[in-house]
């Protein structure tokens, strides 16, 4: 099967009771490794449940590789994997059968499972540990398990639910380089959910956030967060120029500038960050405006919550 | 020189069929078995059906061995009718349903496999379709297994039923008994198990729906003085009773014996399909609730 959208949805809408967990969303989430972005409770985990068909939308379409995951939910679960956020799996079963059996029920011949587990659990870095009992495991081997039985069945598309859930810095490192090397190395498409927006910014292609059920932002990563600066400028008030800010702001405004004001701060969003800080550097001295300090931040996606609409 | 061999272990893509939803449901069904039965689990998982084995197959192995000692003293009075062989295995299956079988559900919900059996071809009715057919098949190795075996046994030592076509009557008599006896308490335990999470919690569930509503319809019967009819309702009698009437016989709890009046066979069968459809409706309607039909 060949997508160049893994996901598709238009005016897509969960209400649950009188509370709308998703909100007309309209996105398309293209090949490579995707992030879901957004706080608990903005509705990352709803869409998963419906892109994998374990909940219809109270309206709205959805298509997943191309398949309406309602009608033709059988055949979409044996190419999709899955790696639930619950971090709670079976104690005495050791990994390799929890694995194996998965890819079992996921449409893998017998003879077949046994080795691929064999091999993701290997892949994961759990090779030597697979026949210990998953009840003896450390969160982070746990985590790699439940990513090796996502995997185990040769998907297509894997969604893994807050993967890094519970890991300290070093194994989260490892395990985000584990799924950038799952897309990276063998073409498995990627949309993983996470409300750390920075290891998003760290492995992802493209992005999808989401806050409250709305879509926030969506679209390559680079396009929204890469490209851009923020530089904010602070001006010192003067008694004998009282309208000096105003003069530099409505300079920089007239400079083709994306300019917002914070009291005495003046934070300017731009592509070519030289040309925007000499255009700072000219309104300031234009109006003999006094500059406290000027800090240059690079856009994060933390930015898309903070200046989205309420 | 040696020729030189590269076995690469590596993760690779799969190019072969997948198997479909059948395939599915007959794995978790047999994963489902092993779990119940304790294979592949430590050994005291595999305590408790030992004991129920030994105890539904006691009866058969008892009664087999009386034939061989004392022969011919066996045909007659001394030989218990085939239904009547199915007591004391009903009593090992409702220890089974009651101990046992919660444990297919149960576990699943407990350690989130529930969910990832749901992300898999698997929906909610296949699931419950996989676990049914497991507890029947684990139920019926201790409620078949004793009557066939008997039946076989009988027949060799010559004491079974006479010709091809009697034989085969008695056989399949048997085995349509064992079906609805195991889909009764497969039903009953699934359904009341299915109302909590918490493996004891599911015990005390099937135990207080059996006995529970078992000794309400008695003291209603015995000491309230209502219809004997109502003891097609008492599921730890109408199973029993069932097994009796297909063998065109009836016991001696289902027939008023100041009037002679035995409750009908209808009313029986009935009894029986409403337990079974009570236990799925109650299953369904609790997989609905929890999000997973």
């Amino acid at each position: 099967m060949f997508f160049v959208t893994v996901i598709s949805a238009a005016g897509l809408t969960m209400q649950f009771g009188s509370q709308r967990a998703l909100d007309s969303l309209n996105l398309e989430v293209p090949k490579g490794v995707t992030g879901l972005v957004g706080a608990n409770g903005a509705g990352k985990t709803t869409l998963m449940s419906i892109a994998l068909g374990l909940r219809p939308a109270t309206s709205g379409t959805i298509t997943v590789l191309g398949l309406d995951p309602t009608k033709d939910a059988a055949q979409l679960r044996s190419v999709v994997g899955y790696g639930p956020e619950r971090n709670v799996l079976p104690e005495d079963m050791p990994a390799s059968d929890f694995v194996k059996h998965l890819a079992e029920v996921r449409g893998m011949p017998k003879s077949e499972a046994r080795g691929r587990a064999s091999d993701a659990l290997w892949l994961v870095g759990l090779g030597e540990e697979r026949f210990r009992a998953l009840g003896t495991m450390s969160t982070g081997q746990r985590q790699r398990v439940k990513l090796a039985q996502a995997i185990a069945a040769d998907p297509s598309l894997v969604l893994l639910d807050e993967p890094t859930d519970g890991l300290d810095p070093v194994q989260r490192d490892e395990m985000l380089a584990l799924i950038r090397q799952i897309s990276a190395d063998y073409g498995i498409d990627v949309l993983l959910s996470s409300h750390l927006l920075e290891e998003v910014e760290r492995i992802c292609d493209n992005i999808v956030a989401l806050d409250a059920g709305r879509l926030v932002a969506q679209g390559p990563l680079a396009s929204l967060v890469g490209d851009t600066t923020t530089i904010t400028a602070e001006l010192v008030e003067i008694v004998d120029r009282p309208g000096a800010i105003d003069a530099v702001e409505e300079r920089l405004r007239e400079a083709g500038l994306d300019v917002r004001r914070d009291l005495n701060q003046l934070r300017v969003t731009a592509a070519d960050q030289q040309t925007s800080l000499d255009a700072i550097r000219d309104a300031v001295a234009a109006e003999q405006a006094r500059l406290r300090r000027v800090v240059v931040d690079r856009t994060t996606l933390e930015d898309l919550f903070t200046e989205a609409p309420a | 020189m040696t020729a030189a061999e590269i076995f690469d272990r590596g993760y690779r893509r799969f190019d072969g069929e997948r198997a479909g939803v059948g395939k599915a449901v007959r794995s978790v069904a047999w994963h489902t078995i092993c779990s119940i039965l304790g294979l592949g689990r430590k050994g005291r998982h595999k305590v408790f059906p030992i004991i129920v084995a030994v105890v539904a197959f006691l009866p058969s192995i008892g009664f087999l061995a009386l034939s061989v000692l004392i022969g011919d003293l066996m045909e007659g009075e001394l030989q218990p009718e085939y239904w009547e062989l199915f007591g004391l295995p009903i009593v090992a299956v409702m220890l089974f349903a009651t101990l046992v079988a919660p444990e297919a559900i149960v576990r699943d919900r407990r350690d989130g496999m529930l969910r990832l059996y749901l992300s898999t071809p698997l929906t909610a009715p296949t699931y419950l379709a996989a676990k049914f057919v497991a507890v029947m098949t684990s139920m019926a190795i201790v409620v078949a297994g004793p009557a066939l075996l008997y039946l076989v046994a009988n027949t060799i030592q010559g004491l079974g039923p006479n010709g091809f076509a009697n034989w085969l009557e008695v056989a399949a008599k048997l085995l349509l008994s064992s079906g609805i006896i195991v889909g009764f308490f497969a039903a009953v335990s699934l359904g009341a198990a299915s109302v909590t999470d918490r493996r004891a919690f599911a015990s005390v569930a099937v135990l207080a729906t059996l006995f529970g509503v078992s000794i309400v319809v008695n003291i209603s019967v015995d000491s309230i003085g209502a219809s004997r009819t109502l003891l097609v309702l008492d599921p730890l009698s109408v199973p029993l009773e069932t097994a009796a009437r297909i063998f065109g016989d009836n016991s001696d709890g289902f027939t008023d014996f100041d009037t002679g009046e035995v409750v009908p066979t209808g009313l029986v069968y009935g009894g029986t399909a409403l337990w079974i459809a009570a236990g799925f409706g109650v299953l369904a309607d609790r997989y609905r609730r929890i999000g997973a039909v």
